[in-house]
């Protein structure tokens, strides 16, 4: 039997990602001269986590460079070295490519390796500038021989007092090596940590027939000489936790008598058998588990020793399996935040989907019993009541679990920006307003890629050169803002920078020469910003690595077309530049107000609509042409004929007779002329392009209690396509 | 900035240094009671490892494990060696080592085997 240990690699690549976004954020956060030791800590742990775990499951490049980085992070730690703005700037470009080597690693691609030794290579600088200066008086990590008894002179004379002497008991489980732990790498990190004595206990090692050979059955009994924190000897076994019972125990160092030296190994013996006490537990206050059943839990690894001590251990190896798959999410979870688990994506998405087809069924029932009449309609009504109360909150629910704040897409651009005004020489503050408004996961990640290239774009071509900026008046350092808040039924993420902005002649001269645009075409401002969306459609006058080169904007609003949002953009020349894109929260239910139109019913999602009002004739006035107005609330808003966009026959014709939804749709209000208001409910969305195609001014359809399939109406869409027919 | 032409330098010593010799994945036999033991010896290879010295556990002769070959090596490989070994010298037969495995001595060290392995 063998175990595919790939089957843990995802859980690694997963977390290892999520340790580096962590990693990354400290980082930012990190005061150059007076940094917080936690957060020091914390991008420690991390840089320690991804060498651990990439030691183990044999990622041997990515093991050397975070080693480089950890024995760097582990100077600021000590103190040895201060922070600066040098370090962690190199430290922040070791986030990058110990991301690109696991990234490489995970999708089995190659990597270029100059960057990572370019990398590691600074790193090493860093360090070994560090030990050129006046060296620290503390003895460099010495790679102690193992089960050497020192010279009593040496170390008596080094340090006044005898030095703490830890004693550690590190049985594992079975299933250590199958969870990519190797206590081989632990014994080395401990070696490093102070002089190390192993001793090995092989009482429980089988025949060799017998022997599975991806069970690890060794334990082990080591003494570990020197000032050591407790800290530093845990974290060499942090991947471990949870595999293995561990103890530590601290003697010595309180009686400054010389004989410890001495029986280095004699004296092993006899705590060891006292560690393998159970009722000792009690005293090793330092167990380090911390775990409330440390004792229950040593029990069990004496009932797995004496079991496999015997010679009818066979059948250990399947159910050890199992119990490696079924521990899993306990290992993920161990890492992460304990509070939360990770569930599939398909999983939720089948829950919606499930919710989705209840509200269906509910809403079918409340129109039966609507209808019902007699002595228990009344009971049944009250039940549906409350079923549908019930529904809309288990919806609700679920929706949540989709829901993400934007700031996991937001939390990557302090660090772009700064390197990117970095690499340019331009001065340049990011403003992040609107994080916690959430989206949907999937438009999420969708949205990233599209963000970047915007935010790239305002930085490289919107922001001047600090003394450009000077020379116009305005403040050497140039302002990128992103924004983002729910809009109506949408969720608007706006870039704006106050940057040059757009050069609309240049833009306009450059279409004419590659013939986009006729040389005698009269463009509106719109249709000029319009251009730059337009394939291989680049101003710039040299190309950089950041943009220019054509391909970009047309990809973004391919995207977000994607997605069903748009994007607009509004600049003013001197002024800087606003790219808005408009996302639909693309929920799979949406709470509308159903019209009549004719024998139709339409959908009118409710967050679209302002009010609802009969109109007196005397409000009403008409343009030249077909063009209806009417006033309200001081305003004239265009009326929108239903009937007449999608060629239905009406009940009213007359405007008095019908009444006017007033909805708002991109930032414009129009007055929507239908027959009658029917009833608000909530609807399933089932998307109109996956079944059948695009239609302008219809988001989607859905489906009635009565059976009966109604159309979702794009309020935007329509103003949109009533637009273009008022101008034909 | 500060990456002089001594930078440079280094940072071929150390691409040079990088280039490993390729393991070979396969165990083979060196003839009758000789046993090579692959490059790689690490918790993936441990199954094939044990499978390879399975066939020499009731060797009467003398059994030689060469371990010149051995790059890299972890706890599992080295248990499998170690149980190996111990179960031939319970049986009475004698393991003999052919070559050197600075890997291996070192990882053997490191988990307190070496005695079992009669490694010096």
């Amino acid at each position: 039997m063998t175990i595919d240990l790939t089957q843990f690699h995802d859980a690694f690549f997963e977390e290892s990602f999520e340790a580096l976004d962590s990693m990354e954020a400290a980082l930012l956060k990190l005061d150059i001269g007076a940094p917080e030791p936690e957060l020091i800590n914390t991008i420690f742990r991390v840089a320690h986590s991804i060498k651990g775990g990439s030691a183990t499951f044999g990622f041997s490049d990515i093991a050397s460079f975070t080693h480089s980085c950890e024995t760097l992070l582990d100077e600021l730690r000590s103190g040895g070295m201060q922070v600066s703005l040098v370090i962690s700037d190199v430290l922040l470009k070791t986030v990058d490519v110990m991301r690109a080597m696991l990234r490489s690693t995970q999708s089995k691609q190659p990597l270029d390796m100059q960057k990572v030794s370019d990398v590691q290579f600074d790193v090493e600088m860093m360090i070994a500038q560090k030990n050129n200066a006046p060296a620290k008086p503390a003895a460099a990590p010495v790679k102690a021989a193992p089960a050497v008894v020192p010279a009593p002179a040496a170390p008596a004379s080094a340090a006044p007092a005898t030095p703490p002497r830890w004693e550690i008991s590190f049985r594992p489980y079975r299933e250590l090596f199958a969870r990519g732990n190797d206590p081989l790498r632990m014994m080395r990190e401990l070696a490093e940590l102070g002089e190390l004595t192993v001793n090995v206990d092989v009482s429980a090692l089988p025949r060799f027939e017998e022997l599975d050979a991806q069970s690890c059955y060794l334990a082990w009994k080591l003494e570990l000489a020197g000032d050591v924190p407790e800290d530093a000897i845990k974290q060499v076994f942090e991947w471990a936790e949870g595999d293995c019972d561990l103890e530590l125990r601290l003697t010595g160092g309180a009686t400054p008598a010389s004989g410890t030296n001495t029986n280095a190994n004699g004296a092993v013996a006899a705590p060891a058998a006292e560690l393998a006490d159970p009722s000792s537990n009690a005293t090793a206050s330092t167990a380090a588990s911390a775990s409330a059943p440390a004792a229950a839990d040593a029990a069990v690894a004496d009932a797995i020793l004496s079991g496999a001590a015997a010679p009818t251990a066979a059948p250990a190896g399947a159910p050890t399996l199992t119990a490696v798959k079924d521990a899993k999410p306990d290992a993920i979870s161990a890492v992460g935040d304990s509070g939360s688990i990770r569930v599939s994506v398909e999983k939720i998405d089948e829950l919606m989907n499930t919710v989705g087809e209840l509200v269906i069924t509910q809403a079918m029932l409340s129109q039966l019993g609507a209808a019902l009449e007699g002595g228990n309609a009344e009971k049944l009504r009250a039940g549906l009541a409350q079923l549908e109360r019930n529904t809309r909150e288990l919806q609700e629910s679920v929706m949540r679990v989709r829901m993400l704040p934007i700031s996991f897409v937001f939390s990557r651009f302090p660090r772009m920006v700064r390197d990117i005004a970095q690499r340019l020489g331009k001065q340049i503050d990011l403003k992040l307003t609107g994080e916690q408004t959430e989206l949907d996961k999937t438009v999420l990640e969708k949205i990233g890629d599209p963000l970047v290239h915007l935010v790239r774009n305002s930085i490289d071509h919107g922001i001047e050169m600090p003394d450009v900026r000077m020379a116009a008046g305005k403040d050497a350092i140039g302002t990128v803002h992103l924004d983002a808040c729910h809009r109506g039924g949408n969720i608007a993420v706006e870039v704006s920078d106050d940057g040059g902005g757009l050069d609309k002649e240049r833009i306009l001269a450059k279409a004419r020469q590659r013939g986009l645009v006729g040389p005698n075409d009269v463009l509106t401002d719109e249709q000029i910003h319009d251009l730059i969306f337009l394939p291989g459609f680049s101003t710039a006058e040299k190309t950089t690595d950041l943009s220019g080169r054509g391909v970009g904007m047309d990809v973004v609003r391919r995207n977000v077309k994607e997605l069903g949002g748009k994007i607009e953009l509004r600049s003013e020349r001197g002024k800087g530049s606003r790219f808005i894109i408009t996302l639909p929260l693309t929920l799979a239910i949406v709470d509308g107000q159903s019209v009549a139109v004719g024998s139709e019913t339409y959908i009118i999602p409710l967050i679209s609509i302002v009010e609802s009002m009969r109109l007196k004739e005397t409000s009403i006035s008409r343009l030249s042409g077909h063009n209806e107005v009417f006033s309200f609330r001081g305003d004239y808003l265009p009326i929108i004929r239903l009937h007449e966009l999608f060629g239905v026959e009406p009940r009213a014709r007359a405007l008095h007779e019908g009444l006017v939804v007033i909805a708002e749709g991109d930032g414009r209000r129009v007055g929507l002329f239908v027959d009658d208001l029917l009833g608000q409910q909530q609807v399933v969305i089932k998307s109109l392009e996956v079944n059948y195609g695009h239609v302008e001014g219809v988001s989607g359809a859905t489906i009635l209690g009565d059976g009966s399939v109604a159309l979702i109406l794009d309020v935007t869409g329509i103003i949109h396509a009533a637009s273009m027919r008022a101008a034909a | 900035m500060n990456k002089s032409k001594q930078g440079t330098a280094t940072r071929a010593t150390r691409r040079g240094r990088a280039v490993k010799t390729p393991g070979t994945a396969t165990e083979h036999k060196t003839g009758s009671g000789g046993f090579a033991i692959a490059a790689e010896c690490t918790v993936a290879d441990a199954g094939s490892l044990k499978a390879g010295l399975a066939k020499l556990l009731d060797d009467t002769g003398m059994v030689t494990l060469d371990i010149s070959a051995v790059q890299r090596i972890d706890t599992a490989g080295l248990q499998v060696i170690a149980t190996f070994v111990r179960e031939r010298e319970s049986r009475g037969r004698q393991v003999e080592w052919h070559g050197t495995a600075p890997a291996l001595s070192a990882a053997a060290k490191l988990l307190g085997l070496s005695s079992l392995l009669k490694l010096s």
